[in-house]
């Protein structure tokens, strides 16, 4: 019997159902934020499938780009990396894909862009009505879209962006993001109103100041986030930042999570927290039940990642256009990986280092994708400069976040066996 | 000694007798990477800018304490060298966030290194507009201000506008200099013109220039090259700084003909203007060559030069060759092969690493693709 072809969003809402399977797995009794997650995401992706059939524009954007003006432009956006990433971990579709695509690029471009790529040429997905993404913060990111507008005809937008961090910089930013508000208009024959931008840039910065307050109560020990509901959140965050569902949900989880919190109540429901570990750079997407072994196994909780890392403050000052694209420019810049990929390596560091010691972490952990070839050129810095500022041990971990033919589960977790066994042993 | 066979005998170190030359004066060396930063500021601050090359190294192991597997041989080279104490008559650096690989050059160099002056100069990814221009031209401002107070010169309009006619002239010269490989017999071969590019890039361009006009005088009235079974276009990324690359294909009858390399024809194409606002016209220039696959939004243009090249000088095919891990120009792959399939043109895509290990698996590669050609 021939297998029903699938398109990717719709393997999106399939791997949902087993997301909240493994979430909930691990969530014991109190699995309300997760059920809540996830009605959340169900929906998003519900939307972004029948954006196109409703007339609605379809945008693909990078994890970085502001989905705020998307949103106010009653487009839909979907963040390209959540989708490859909700793709990969369950079935061999994603795999298929990267084999499908490296037969027209390399092996080692980031296998987020072929795992799209491998759709398109697969006809599993349709083409967008635009892709948006930031010159950083890497090659791939860089070279991939641009190249696949061409082949496959649709309309891209870059915003360029300043290597070095200054106010002149912002500026220049700003002016990309206005030039991309013309770009999506005259593509899309819609126009940006500026009072939809602000009560969108309002839920933004709702939803922002919901976050910042749930950051700082997971700083608490023991953390009152399983490693599996951090990593989660991660999605909702990107692509809903504008959009009232995602203030309710974080508003709801602020409230669970102070409770918590006040009666000292772990996150985990079946181990005890015994260590607090930092991603500090990629970690196996393609095995999430690897954090929960992390758990159960040594009582290691993934406390927090660069990826979730969100500490820019909400846009302060919405009160006209030229302001708001001011914030989001800055909000740009200090997006999780941007920040740290996207320049000098003190950019890298200084967020690293911040993020360990608010944390507490006991250890570091660099999941070293293999296409991120600027994080692995500054690798040894890194390691270095966390054992002599916070006396934590870094554990370097080869492997492709999306691809478990490069660094099976079971490699990894030897290594982690080694690393609590001699590095880490209490 | 022919003027051939002095510009190749001096491209086969970054220090030559011009450069020792230059340091007994008393003058300052700065390296540079890439082809992107704009070496007339340093020429008119009297500067000599040399591009950084590490062409012998044939071990990485000092720089793979920092760097990893997963970077470019060509930048791991180039850091290599550094370690070995091998551009220590250098004054200073700049690099340029022109890919991931160079880009981490800048910080291994700040942090684990010790060179008196190193510049990032930045450059926009992509073309764009008027705006994208503008930016580059307070960057390129911000590199001439990072030179005059590292080296306590002053770079003076009339100064640059001299430095700017200096570089033209070479422009010019080279590009009489591909001219001449238009013809059905050819003067030079691939493998020669590329010596002839590399020893530019650590020459003073006024006794280079001169050099190169005696070179094509000395062409003009050489016997062509006709014996051979297909004219070849070598396109692609940086780090193709080896002739005996190219003469692996040669040797095997494939005569190169042209290219599209930043050690090349995208390095001295277009001409930067005179007249009016230096740092603007600097900024136009450098931004509207024909690009490295940096720039996002030169894709169909990119493939359009290479056509270009290909019409002109009547190619047979074309050998796109990348480094190993240059994602950017491993990217174009799947664009450029579709095109070039639909324009009739033959592609051999070829992946490579700095040092020449693999010349058996090249050598049945391109006779391969010869075949083909030939039919």
């Amino acid at each position: 019997m021939m297998e029903e072809k699938k398109s990717v969003l719709e393997q999106v809402a399939e791997s949902l159902v087993i997301y909240n399977a493994a979430l909930s797995a691990v969530g014991g009794e109190e699995t309300r934020g997760i059920g809540w997650l996830m009605n959340l995401l169900n929906t998003y992706f519900a939307e972004a499938g029948e954006a196109q059939a409703k007339g609605r524009p379809l945008a693909w954007i990078n994890f970085a780009v502001p989905s705020e003006i998307f949103w106010a432009m009653d487009m839909v956006p979907v963040v390209v990396e959540v989708v490859n990433g909700l793709v990969a971990p369950f079935g061999p579709k994603a795999l298929e894909y990267i084999d499908m695509a490296e037969k027209s690029i390399p092996n080692y471009i980031c296998s987020s862009c072929k795992v799209l790529m491998g759709a398109m040429l697969s006809g599993d997905i349709t083409a967008p009505d635009v892709l948006v993404v930031p010159s950083q913060p890497c090659d791939s990111n860089l070279a991939m879209y641009s190249v696949a507008s061409k082949r496959f005809d649709f309309p891209y937008f870059c915003i360029d962006m300043p290597y070095l961090r200054s106010e002149q910089g912002t500026e220049y930013i700003a002016g990309e993001l206005k030039k991309m508000v013309k770009f999506l208009e005259e593509k899309t024959n819609r126009k940006l109103d500026l009072d939809k931008l602000k009560q969108t840039m309002e839920y933004s910065n709702l939803a922002h100041e919901y976050y910042l307050k749930i950051s700082k109560l997971r700083e608490a020990v023991p953390c009152p986030y399983s490693s599996l509901e951090i990593l989660a959140e991660y999605p909702a965050i990107l692509c809903m930042a504008g959009r009232p569902e995602l203030v309710d949900y974080l508003k709801k989880r602020y409230e669970m999570t102070k409770a918590k919190v006040a009666k000292g109540e772990s996150g985990l429901s079946s181990s005890t927290e015994k260590y607090r570990l930092v991603w500090i750079y990629g970690a196996p997407a393609f095995d999430l039940f690897t954090f929960s072994w992390l758990e159960q196994e040594y009582g290691a909780v993934s406390v927090n990642s660069m990826m979730n890392n969100f500490t820019m403050q909400p846009v302060e000052d919405i009160s006209d256009y030229d302001k708001i694209m001011m914030g989001l420019a800055e909000k740009l810049k200090l997006m999780p990986m941007t920040r740290e990929c996207g320049g000098p390596w003190e950019q890298f560091i200084d967020a690293t280092i911040e993020l360990c010691r608010r944390t507490k972490a006991d250890a570091a952990l660099f999941g070293g994708h293999v296409a991120c070839k600027s994080n692995w050129a500054i690798m040894k810095l890194v390691k270095d400069k966390i054992r002599e500022e916070l006396g934590i041990p870094t554990l370097i971990l080869e492997l492709d976040v999306f691809d478990p033919r490069v660094t099976s589960s079971d490699a990894l977790r030897a290594k982690f066996d080694d690393f609590f066994a001699t590095v880490l042993r209490k | 000694m022919s003027t051939l066979e002095e510009l190749t005998a001096l491209s086969r170190n970054p220090v030559n007798p011009a450069v020792n030359e230059w340091k007994a004066e008393g003058k300052k060396v700065v390296g540079f990477l890439c082809t992107q930063v704009p070496e007339e500021i340093l020429y008119a601050a009297d500067i000599l800018p040399v591009r950084l090359r590490a062409p012998d190294c044939a071990d990485t192991t000092s720089a793979d304490v920092y760097m990893s597997h997963l970077n470019c041989t060509f930048m791991r080279s180039c850091l290599q060298y550094m370690f070995e104490g091998k551009f220590d008559f250098l004054d200073g650096f700049v690099c340029t966030n022109s890919c991931d690989h160079t880009r981490r050059l800048y910080d291994i160099l700040r942090e684990a290194l010790d060179y008196p002056y190193v510049h990032l100069f930045s450059i926009p990814h992509k073309v764009g507009d008027e705006e994208v221009t503008l930016w580059h031209r307070g960057e390129i401002t911000r590199f001439k201000e990072s030179v005059e107070a590292a080296f306590r010169v002053e770079v003076t309009e009339a100064k640059l506008r001299q430095a700017i006619g200096i570089y033209n002239e070479t422009r010019h010269l080279l590009r009489e200099l591909y001219e001449l490989r238009k013809s059905d017999s050819p003067p030079i071969s691939g493998a020669e013109t590329l010596s002839v590019i590399l020893a530019g890039n650590s020459l003073p361009k006024d006794m280079y220039n001169q050099m190169l006009r005696n070179l094509l005088d000395e062409l003009r009235q050489r016997k062509g090259i006709s014996k051979y079974r297909a004219r070849l276009m070598i396109a692609g990324s940086g780090g193709c700084d080896n002739p005996n690359y190219l003469g692996v294909m040669e040797e095997l009858g494939g005569l190169v003909v042209t290219d599209s390399l930043c050690f090349g024809s995208r390095y001295f194409w277009e001409p930067v203007d005179t007249e009016g606002d230096l740092m603007l016209n600097l900024a136009r220039s450098y931004l509207n060559r024909p690009s490295c696959a940096n720039m996002t939004d030169r894709v169909v243009e990119r493939g359009e030069f290479v056509k270009q090249m290909v019409g002109d000088f009547k190619v047979d095919g074309v050998v796109f060759q990348r480094m190993r891990y240059c994602d950017l120009w491993g990217g174009q792959l799947l664009y450029m092969e579709h095109e070039f399939k639909k324009s009739d043109i033959p592609l051999l895509s070829l992946e490579r690493e700095y040092t020449l290990g693999g010349a058996g698996q090249l050598r049945t590669r391109v006779q391969a693709f010869l075949e083909k050609i030939e039919g």
